[in-house]
């Protein structure tokens, strides 16, 4: 049977902020994402203006992450700053710096490769590492290791990075273990202790269960985990299709062992939420290939051709609308991906309502070929493009713009799966 | 009520004086126009990219401020970029 850690930072942004300035050590702070009037901490380093951060200036940011002292105190994730500040109004925000998280996540990463089988990187702050072999296959051995692990990422990360661990024999129950016990638990569940350790965790807490299914279990009557295995697998399946297998198993501890490492990607894309709504087409397209042009460059670092174009648009009122389209030749060029989105998105767009957010992706991806194009201008595109890619590795992402998307600024994300500085 | 407290971003140049362990640095002391400030911690090390330059930023503190430090590892240049005093 496999032993699977689950590893879970705690307050990630915030904490490696402290971790960077004590003075911030045990205050209230949250980590600011991009906002009308938030800064870009890589950009700011590299200019020439003096900004000094005013805090009042944060507030139509939101909280990306928030101290451990500032969840005491109520303040939660994805919560406004405005609203953060009512309830916690000595809360200093900092804005975020994606480059110093995501240094840091490379070394947790390296961290835990050295120590497992095989590793799966969840998220930003999080992963799952299969140490099976590694711990000799007892769960004595695991909980030395992931002492081990844990004050190598004290030493390498810094005191003040702490995490949370959950051990067990799959991934569900071992993420489930780390949640149990933050900041800087050890929650180690063997086998024969997973079904009544499930019984004490609330279903909020179940990775995979999500606000609406638990409203949903709710009104079948399963409103902690005790109730929720008297419902009959038929129930489950009826109400929440084949989802009502994962469920009925969760409940009992049950799930999957098997780690996915470094899976080629099924779709590379990029949405972006304006400062405020875009009410004119050309502005639109504008951003729209800019940001097409993001999803090519990541797709050529990568190399890869796409052979769909997908996108989405959301108005101001969250109304909005999804659209696909499968391409006749592959594309690796920013404009045509763009050309593509905007074919269908023209015909639907209401400039009107205004646009609030974005998003277009590439899939079907497929190896980049080496064979040149038969036609000269293709030839001659697909040169220009190779050069520009070299001059952005050389120097850095945002060293060349297309003319007509120089009116484009694209603040970094501060949170999410990637960090935009290294796509 | 809002705290009251200096965080400013930056791009200064300075001097910085460093002591060498094995491969790693330590910077000691901090030359930021005519004042001088005795480094106490290094708190965090992180790196970057610009391009193919690499970059090192140092977050440091001494009894009073945190300061953040930028060094160009193609240039050796080093540069104040970040400000803290509670």
């Amino acid at each position: 049977m496999a032993i699977i850690l689950h590893l879970d930072f705690n307050s990630y942004f915030a904490s490696v902020e402290q971790q960077a300035n004590p003075f911030l050590r045990g205050l209230p702070i949250a980590v600011a994402g991009k906002g009308r009037h938030s800064i870009d901490v890589a950009a700011a380093h590299q200019g020439s203006a003096r900004i000094t951060i005013d805090q009042l200036s944060f507030q139509r940011s939101v909280v990306t992450t928030a101290s451990r002292e500032a969840k005491r105190r109520g303040v939660k994730t994805a919560m406004g700053t405005w609203q953060a500040r009512k309830i916690c109004p000595e809360m200093l925000v900092i804005p975020g710096d994606p480059q110093k998280y995501g240094d840091i996540t490379k070394r947790f990463m390296a961290i835990l490769r050295r120590y497992a089988d095989v590793v799966q990187q969840f998220s930003t702050d999080e992963a799952f590492a299969d140490i099976t072999c590694a711990c000799g296959g007892d769960y004595l051995g695991a909980t030395i290791l992931a002492q081990s692990i844990r004050a190598e990422i004290a030493l390498e990360c810094g005191e003040y990075c702490t995490v949370s661990i959950g051990i067990a024999s799959n991934k569900f129950l071992a993420k489930l273990a780390s949640e149990s016990k933050k900041p800087n638990g050890l929650t180690v569940v063997p086998p024969h202790e997973a079904e009544d350790f499930v019984l004490t965790r609330p279903l909020a807490d179940f990775c995979g269960i999500g606000h609406r299914i638990e409203k949903h279990l709710e009104r079948l009557g399963a409103t902690s985990v005790a109730t929720l295995r008297q419902l009959p697998l038929s129930l489950l399946l009826r109400e929440f299709k084949s989802y009502g297998y994962f469920i009925y198993n969760s409940a009992r501890g049950l799930g999957s062992d098997e780690l996915e490492p470094n899976e080629d990607p099924k779709s590379i894309g990029n949405s972006y939420t304006f400062p405020h709504n875009l009410k004119n087409e050309q502005e639109i397209y504008r951003n729209l290939l800019a940001l097409a042009d993001r999803v090519a460059w990541r797709m050529r670092k990568q190399n890869f051709v796409a052979t769909h174009i997908a996108g989405y648009v959301r108005y101001g009122d969250f109304g909005g609308y999804g659209f696909h389209r499968r391409c006749q030749d592959p594309l690796i060029d920013g404009l045509d991906i763009a050309n593509t989105a905007w074919e269908i998105m023209k015909t639907r767009i209401d400039a009107q309502k205004g646009v609030r957010l974005i998003g277009v992706s590439a899939s079907g991806l497929l190896p980049l070929g080496g064979s040149d194009s038969l036609f000269d201008s293709q030839r001659r595109k697909t040169r220009a493009l190779k050069a520009l890619d070299q001059v952005t590795d050389k120097y850095g992402s945002g060293v060349w713009q297309r003319a007509s998307t120089l009116q484009t600024n694209f603040k970094e994300r501060v949170s999410g799966w990637h960090y935009d500085h290294e796509s | 009520m809002v705290r009251e407290s200096m965080h400013e971003f930056m791009n200064d140049p300075i001097d910085v004086s460093v002591d060498f362990t094995g491969r790693r640095i330590k910077p000691k002391r901090v030359r930021w126009g005519t004042k001088v400030y005795d480094i106490d911690k290094v708190n965090l090390v992180h790196g970057a990219r610009e391009g193919q330059k690499r970059i090192f930023y140092f977050s440091v503190s001494d009894t009073a401020n945190f300061m953040k430090l930028k060094l160009d590892t193609e240039t050796l240049e080093w540069r104040l970029v970040e400000v803290y005093a509670p």
